[in-house]
């Protein structure tokens, strides 16, 4: 008899609790600031180092730069970035190790498809993927301007 | 009740025409079977931890249906969360084999899409398109639990559209 009303109690108890499931679908989920969606990127600020493409431990990343149009100007500008997000592993390094920030973490993980290669996320798309970008992009506390 | 239609008014003609909705019977069918998409529990990494807490309460797959059975023979759609060694792919096979038709695939995170972090491994099938036809791509690594939740949903769209226009959904 004890053990029934005991039993009861922890019934009655949660009935009245608030409900813990999401109404995902119906209501979209805010993921917190550190979650890991896909890159977005912005070409203008890319100054073709390539420390992207050579941290990428899955080598997904691929980029290739050309000269500055403006003559007057030094250095290169981005001509293609492509990211195979098939076999992306998520693991952050591109946006920790980019100086420039051209290359950010986004929240968007709604990226399910019916043929592989819509996978292959080119230039375009990912700047177009401007969405619920990453606020905080040094989470880390690492010193402004790289360690001394 | 009148059956002719002819002398039915145009009052409760209106009224049929809002409450009784008209389909093909592949349409039904396609209605049926993506609302009872039953998986087959085939966890073999750390994707299966992500099933599994989409299975758990916050995000709860039974609200669509989808209810986990642990037998292939009662399975419709085969989730492949994981990496799927040389050694596990005609494990794999047989048990797609063994599902009843009709059946879906849902390659659930870069392993089991291409690879992923075993891209250039030795002893790694690079994804599981190469032995079962798979129907929707989860990337991540691991994909969260919603990202799990809007593949599913996408593969109820992909029955529902097949049924409705007898298309294949493949592409874009």
């Amino acid at each position: 008899m004890k053990g029934m009303l005991k039993g009861l109690g922890v019934t009655l108890k949660t009935m009245g609790s608030k409900k813990v499931t999401m109404a995902y679908p119906d209501i979209p989920i805010e993921m917190p600031d550190r979650f890991r969606g896909i890159q977005y990127f912005e070409p203008d600020k890319c100054i073709v180092c390539n420390q992207c493409a050579r941290i990428c431990p899955t080598d997904c990343i691929t980029l290739t730069g050309k000269a500055n149009p403006d003559p007057e100007k030094k250095g290169k500008v981005i001509d293609t970035f492509d990211i195979n997000f098939e076999i992306c592993i998520l693991c952050d390094l591109c946006t920790e190790v980019c100086p420039t920030e051209a290359i950010v973490m986004t929240n968007n993980f709604e990226l399910a498809a019916y043929s592989r290669d819509d996978l292959y996320k080119d230039k375009e798309w990912l700047y177009e993927n401007n969405s619920n970008i990453r606020e905080d992009n040094n989470n880390i506390g690492s010193p402004k301007g790289g360690a001394k | 009740m009148e059956f002719d239609l002819a002398n039915v008014s145009p009052e409760d003609r209106k009224e049929m025409e809002r409450n009784v909705f008209f389909g093909t019977i592949d349409q039904l069918k396609g209605w049926a079977r993506s609302n009872s998409l039953w998986p087959l529990t085939f966890g073999l990494a750390c994707c299966a931890i992500e099933m599994m807490a989409a299975g758990g309460a916050h995000y709860d797959l039974d609200r669509f249906g989808v209810i986990f059975r642990t037998s292939p023979r009662q399975a419709d759609v085969m989730i492949v969360s994981g990496t799927v060694t040389k050694k596990m792919g005609p494990l794999l096979k047989r048990l797609y084999d063994q599902m009843p038709e009709p059946k879906w695939v849902i390659a659930m995170g870069s392993c089991a899409t291409a690879g992923g972090p075993y891209v250039k491994s030795y002893s790694v099938i690079k994804g599981v398109d190469q032995i079962v036809p798979v129907d929707v791509y989860i990337p991540g690594c691991p994909p969260n639990p919603a990202a799990l939740i809007y593949g599913i949903n996408k593969l109820q769209e992909k029955i529902r559209y097949e049924a409705k226009t007898g298309k294949q959904v493949t592409g874009r």
